[in-house]
């Protein structure tokens, strides 16, 4: 059985942990704490380690998929996560621009760390004041559209709509072997 | 209620500097940020208190994964010495570094009667 490990990150809020919750097959092992930081606004519990959930992929392939917490305080983690990767996706919140520096730092964080196959998922595109993809493609420093990795949607309240991202990072990780 | 970041200080600095081969203390948040810290120059308290709470998380959600129920504490040691953390209560989370000549009963009784200190402002 071959292990394929994915990493789930992106700014706090972005939907990393209910992205891996909405697939994993077994009970994800999530290490969320009450938050007491500027995350409250947004929700009341954050990751302080990371969330994992295992999904099989084929009769072949077991997938790892590991969650990052979203602040920087945490990025030992980010760290730690990214070097053991196969794959990674960053998650992006499309309504709450203020982030998208956030976002574009974390990208910067694993880009120096690592050069892994990775895919931006917008989440929160059923919300109001979301951006477009080529917007926020820009925004993340991609101005060069044919530079810029494959961006998707994704809805983490969704399986079918995450288990689309999951099948979409390994194939465009799989393509990377083949170049 | 606010908690007395100064008082809670105050105890720290106390620990460290009263308690031999203590080399450095801190109280945190358990989503890792810094309540009141003393720590060695070099170190930052952002830093460790992020770590500090991953560590403990982690920690717990094994000892509940492996039927090893509460977890008391998490002890690393290394060749430079001891990292010990302690939950304090619900919302704190306790870091005592010491170094390695620190006798490790002498310390854990030093540490848990400072966590009855922190305790009480705490609460
Ligand atoms: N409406 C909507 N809500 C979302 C979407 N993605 C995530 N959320 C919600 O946003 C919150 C994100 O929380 P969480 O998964 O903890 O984010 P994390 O900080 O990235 O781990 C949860 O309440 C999700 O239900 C989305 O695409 N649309
Ligand atoms: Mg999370």
């Amino acid at each position: 059985m071959e292990i394929m490990r994915l990493v789930v990150t992106g700014p706090v809020g972005a939907g990393k942990s209910t992205f891996i919750r909405s697939v994993s097959e077994i009970e994800v092992v999530d290490t969320d704490r009450r938050a007491t930081d500027e995350t409250l606004m947004l929700k009341k519990r954050t990751t302080v380690a990371f969330d994992f959930g295992r999904l099989q992929f084929g009769p072949e392939m077991a997938l790892h998929l590991y969650g990052t917490p979203g602040q920087s305080r945490f990025d030992f983690m980010w760290d730690i996560l990214i070097r053991k990767a196969h794959a990674y996706i960053l998650l992006v919140a499309a309504h709450r621009p203020h982030e998208f520096r956030s976002a574009r730092r974390i990208l910067g964080f694993m880009k120096q760390r690592s050069q892994i196959p990775m895919i931006i998922g917008l989440t929160h595109t059923d919300c109001p004041g979301a951006w477009d993809a080529e917007n926020i493609a820009i925004a993340l420093g991609y101005l060069d559209a044919n530079r810029c990795p494959p961006i998707i949607t994704v809805n983490p309240n969704q399986s079918a709509s995450v288990a689309e991202a999951v099948i979409a990072l390994v194939q465009h990780s799989m393509q990377g072997c083949l170049v | 209620m606010a908690i007395s970041t100064e008082k809670l200080s105050g105890i720290l600095q106390n620990f460290v500097t009263s308690t031999n081969d203590v080399q450095g203390a801190a109280v945190v948040t358990p989503d890792g940020l810094p309540l009141a810290t003393s720590l060695p120059g070099a170190m930052d308290e952002e830093r460790v208190s992020a770590m500090s709470a991953a560590m403990l998380s982690l920690g717990e959600r094994i000892g509940n994964e492996l039927a090893r129920g509460t977890i008391d504490r998490i002890y690393v040691e290394g060749n430079q010495g001891y990292g010990v953390l302690t939950s304090c209560g619900e919302d704190a989370v306790f870091l005592v570094l010491a170094n390695q000549s620190a006798k490790q009963g002498l310390l854990m009784l030093e540490i848990k009667r400072a966590l009855t200190e922190l305790k009480l402002v705490l609460m």
